[in-house]
């Protein structure tokens, strides 16, 4: 933590290339937490998310990962045994869109952020990851907010409550970044002071102009260092290298280099079809794809586009007319989505939501009559695909990490509530160990006289 | 026929009636909102699972609708002469749901100021009347009520006092149609002192003057009040052939309180921390006021108190976090916790683009200890009873206005869908400016 702090405030006023080279922040990660060594869940109907409902399972995890599972399964001498009898068993949720454990969300004083980093700013964020770990879900995406055209850097997490903030990392995640399209970035719901012209992009159009200068500033920014790359390669002698300048580092378009690169995934707030297809031009243009649209309202107007370039779409359940640009949005826009091919995930963009994503996930069916085992995914597997995790975590299959929600009734049943969490094998919640309501209320009658006298 | 029906049309809804209705429909005035068909349809929805809330389910039950009420309920109900039958084989059927807490008609984009009406300048406005503002062509409802949701209160809020909060059927081409209660409850906040958070259910606090504490406010609002039972009393004496040589002139904002400081008309006070919650309590001593607490957090620590004293609670939205030292499920597990202690409980959702998840409110109450059958009461006849529209609202009995809904599963289960919905019998198509948009865009030609 301290390492971290001290990381941090250096990063701020890092003055050179290898200064800001050696902050890569995973270096000072504290270690990973021991995982589950030897658990089984017993006797529980599994929603894989991959390959269909098992009735009476077992799943047997090994050193935090998923060792076997299926109805044929042993359980191994010595494990942890977990009943689930009556249970249902999924993958833990993942929340494609959060702005959960960070410290700042906006850097909205420029159009351009790109060199700002959630990670840099994770805290444990008390009690609030914990309730959303309460609702089953066990990673976060958690974007920089939708104030600027090109946001910052974002940071997947799991949400390993209780351990130091380090220990959240989702180690190994591609990183990403947020960028934004539409009324929050045109700042027209805002205000302005009487002689306050506001920030570029005011329009549509200025945000596709930002768009392309940004990047083709960033295309001559890699060509400068490729030149000198070359250049460097090519020299003969020691003293030849040395007498060569490198170009400035610049930390806004490093960033943008790595978008160029498909070294980063980009995760674009968006509403309308209009400017969902202008991002879309614009990512074709510079030879980069669009990882996921968010929120991405009206998607369902054009989800062949959208199927076509590869991109994600991580939308709300049902949330609408808000704002302008949400007046179309339909909750069969999930459904919509995916019946042409769309890799559609359900997120809550709020730690509130973040409690009862698999409730948002049930509406696909209701709307538009997507299939159980497609609305499950809309928050587990599809998810891990969008952040491109999906070999680790997403679904229940051997080999996975064990990262389970368990409910006690079908989890889109109206009376579903998550009993237990795990990460990693490991319990991170357990209803049965945790305060409830309930005993807080039979505590306060057991201190009967403080309580009459309160109540009178 | 049609003649002698519509001589048992309810008060509000005097003024519409088939004849005036037809002659609306001549004139081309019809939209697709509303059906062509008149209140005085007959229908016999038979085959399915009746759950008339009040009472036993009946498997197989029919419900029989006439002029726009439930003529019968039952295992064995004969079919009247041509009525239309709805088949509901494999389906159930339900009472319409009610919201004791929305904003629908009052707003229609969140964040476009000229479409909303949900809050007037000043701290004490007893006198508005929300359904002035009601716009009955709101896209909102449409989508509100192919959900099952038939009725609603709407209301401005936020205010010390907000005025009067409607309960109004999502149905109907003007609002005197839609009114079943014009003026149901006085809406009011009560103050907060900041601690715990918000002072309001609708998450706003009462924006009077920055500088007047929370207690200068209480006493301003006990003025009020001692003010309008002064009026109220002086009303009396003067109705009662006395004199009152210093009578005070008619005041909108007295008079639109003289029911409410009369004990007739009940006053929902948002609220959310105990300390608002008790401070209700002591309002209600000292005026004799009938309240209805809406939207607290802090409900369950005086739940014993509560039920003693027969104060419903409506709760919600459950979407929302707890208090920071609340535990984990305070939000989800309240609702319950009254039921068991006794309290008379209704939901609200509190808002306008979101009322279609009322019974997904409830439901995210069902997994922390409230009982199935008691969440649907709570979105049935609960709030029918809290407003006083027990005897026409609330279950499917015969007598009562015909608001049903057909349904394939469980209303509370999200993957349950309505297949069929009758606002005061008449059947409402279920469309909306979702479904035509998911038609539309269904269709496109694939590339």
């Amino acid at each position: 933590m301290t390492m971290l702090l001290a990381a941090t405030s250096a990063f701020a006023q890092a003055g050179s290339a290898q200064q800001q080279q050696q902050l890569d922040l995973t270096a000072v990660s504290l270690p990973i937490p021991p995982a589950g060594k030897l658990v089984a869940i017993t006797n529980a109907t599994i929603m894989t998310a991959s390959n269909g409902t098992i009735e009476k399972g077992t799943i047997v995890i090994r050193d935090g990962k998923i060792a076997a599972v299926g109805t044929d399964v042993e359980v191994p001498a010595g494990a942890k045994i977990i009943d689930g009898t009556g249970k249902y068993v999924t993958p833990g949720i993942i929340d494609a869109h959060s702005h959960s454990a960070a410290e700042a969300i906006n850097e909205g004083t420029l159009s351009i952020t790109s060199m700002v980093r959630i990670e840099d700013v994770l805290r444990q964020d008390g009690i609030s990851l914990y309730r959303q770990l309460a609702g089953g879900t066990t990673t976060l995406n958690i974007l920089h907010g939708s104030a600027n055209t090109i946001g910052g850097q974002n940071a997947v997490v799991k949400l390993r409550y209780g351990l130091p903030v380090d220990s959240l990392k989702f180690e190994g995640a591609p990183p990403g970044i947020k960028f934004a399209l539409g009324e929050n970035v045109r700042q027209t719901n805002r205000n302005l002071q009487p002689g306050q012209e506001g920030r570029f992009p005011r329009t549509r159009m200025g945000v596709e102009d930002l768009l392309r200068d940004a990047f083709t500033r960033a295309q001559e920014y890699r060509r400068d260092w490729q030149q000198y790359d070359a250049k460097k390669k090519a020299a003969k002698t020691a003293a030849e290298r040395a007498a060569l300048i490198p170009p400035a580092r610049d930390l806004e378009l490093d960033a943008l280099v790595e978008v160029l690169e498909g070294k980063r995934l980009v995760h674009c707030h968006s509403y309308r079809a209009d400017e969902i297809r202008m991002m879309l031009r614009v990512a074709k243009d510079f030879g980069f794809r669009v990882a996921t649209f968010q929120h991405v309202l009206e998607g369902y107007k054009i989800a062949d586009e959208l199927a076509k370039a590869g991109s994600g779409a991580s939308t709300f359940a049902d949330e609408w007319a808000y704002k302008m640009e949400a007046w179309d949005a339909i909750p069969y826009n999930a459904s919509l989505m995916a019946e042409r091919g769309v890799v559609v995930t359900i997120n809550s963009d709020s730690d509130e939501r973040a409690r009862r994503l698999y409730q948002e996930a049930a509406k696909a069916m209701h709307y538009g009559g997507t299939s159980e085992q497609e609305a499950l995914k809309m928050i587990t597997l599809n998810a891990a695909k969008q952040l491109g995790i999906d070999k680790r975590v997403g679904s229940i299959e051997v080999g996975k990490d064990a990262d389970l929600a368990i409910f006690t009734a079908h989890p889109f049943a109206p009376n579903a509530r998550v009993d237990m969490t795990l990460i990693d094998g490991r319990v991170f919640f357990d209803r049965a160990t945790s305060p409830t309501l309930e005993q807080l209320i039979e505590q306060m009658k057991q201190r009967k006289p403080h309580v009459a006298s309160e109540d009178q | 026929m049609r003649y002698s029906l519509a001589a048992r049309c309810w008060p509000t809804a005097a003024r519409y009636c088939p004849v005036l209705l037809a002659a609306a429909i001549g004139t081309g005035a019809f939209t697709s909102r509303l059906s062509a068909q008149a209140a005085t349809g007959t229908y016999i929805i038979r085959g399915g699972t009746v759950v008339p809330v009040v009472g036993a389910k009946i498997p197989n039950g029919s419900v029989v609708i006439a002029g726009g009420k439930i003529q019968s309920v039952g295992a064995n109900v004969q079919a009247p002469q041509g009525a239309t039958v709805i088949d509901a084989t494999g389906l159930f059927v339900y009472p319409g749901m009610i919201d004791s807490g929305t904003e629908l008609g009052l707003t229609e984009i969140g964040s476009v100021p000229g479409s909303t009406d949900t809050r007037e300048i000043g701290d004490f406005n007893p006198q508005d009347v929300a359904l002035s503002a009601v716009n009955a062509h709101s896209e909102l409802i449409p989508v509100t009520r192919v959900n099952g949701v038939t009725t609603v209160i709407t209301s401005a809020a936020g205010a010390l006092m907000s005025g009067s909060a409607a309960l109004i059927d999502l149905w109907g081409w003007t609002t005197d149609q839609m009114a079943i209660t014009p003026r149901v409850a006085q809406v009011m906040s009560y103050p907060s002192s900041g601690a715990g958070g918000r002072g309001g259910g609708f998450g706003a606090r009462p924006q009077g003057d920055a500088s007047e504490t929370a207690s200068r406010q209480v006493r301003a609002m006990r003025d009020f009040f001692a003010d309008a039972r002064a009026y109220a009393d002086v009303k009396a004496k003067l109705a009662t052939g006395g004199s009152a040589p210093n009578a005070p002139r008619v005041n909108q904002a007295m008079e639109s309180l003289v029911p409410a400081i009369r004990g007739e008309m009940p006053i929902i006070f948002d609220v959310n921390t105990i300390d608002q919650i008790r401070g209700v309590l002591a309002l209600a001593d000292s005026f004799k006021l009938k309240v209805i607490l809406r939207g607290p957090r802090d409900a369950w620590r005086l739940a014993d108190t509560l039920a003693a004293r027969g104060i419903p609670v409506i709760v919600g939205p459950t979407t929302q976090v707890p208090g920071t030292d609340d535990p984990y499920d305070a939000i989800y597990a309240q609702p319950g916790a009254l039921v068991k202690a006794g309290v008379k409980i209704a939901f609200q959702t509190s808002g306008a683009s979101g009322v279609r998840d009322l019974p997904y409110n409830a439901a995210l109450a069902t997994g922390y200890g409230l009982d199935m059958d008691e969440a649907m009461k709570a979105l049935t006849i609960n709030p029918a009873q809290i407003f006083g529209v027990a005897d026409r609202y609330g279950s499917l009995e015969p007598g009562k206005v015909a608001n049903v809904i057909v349904t394939t599963g469980n209303p509370l289960d999200v993957r349950s869908n309505v297949k069929y919905l009758f606002i005061r019998g008449e059947q409402v198509p279920l469309t909306d400016r979702h479904t035509k948009l998911y038609e539309q865009f269904r269709a496109r030609p694939r590339p």
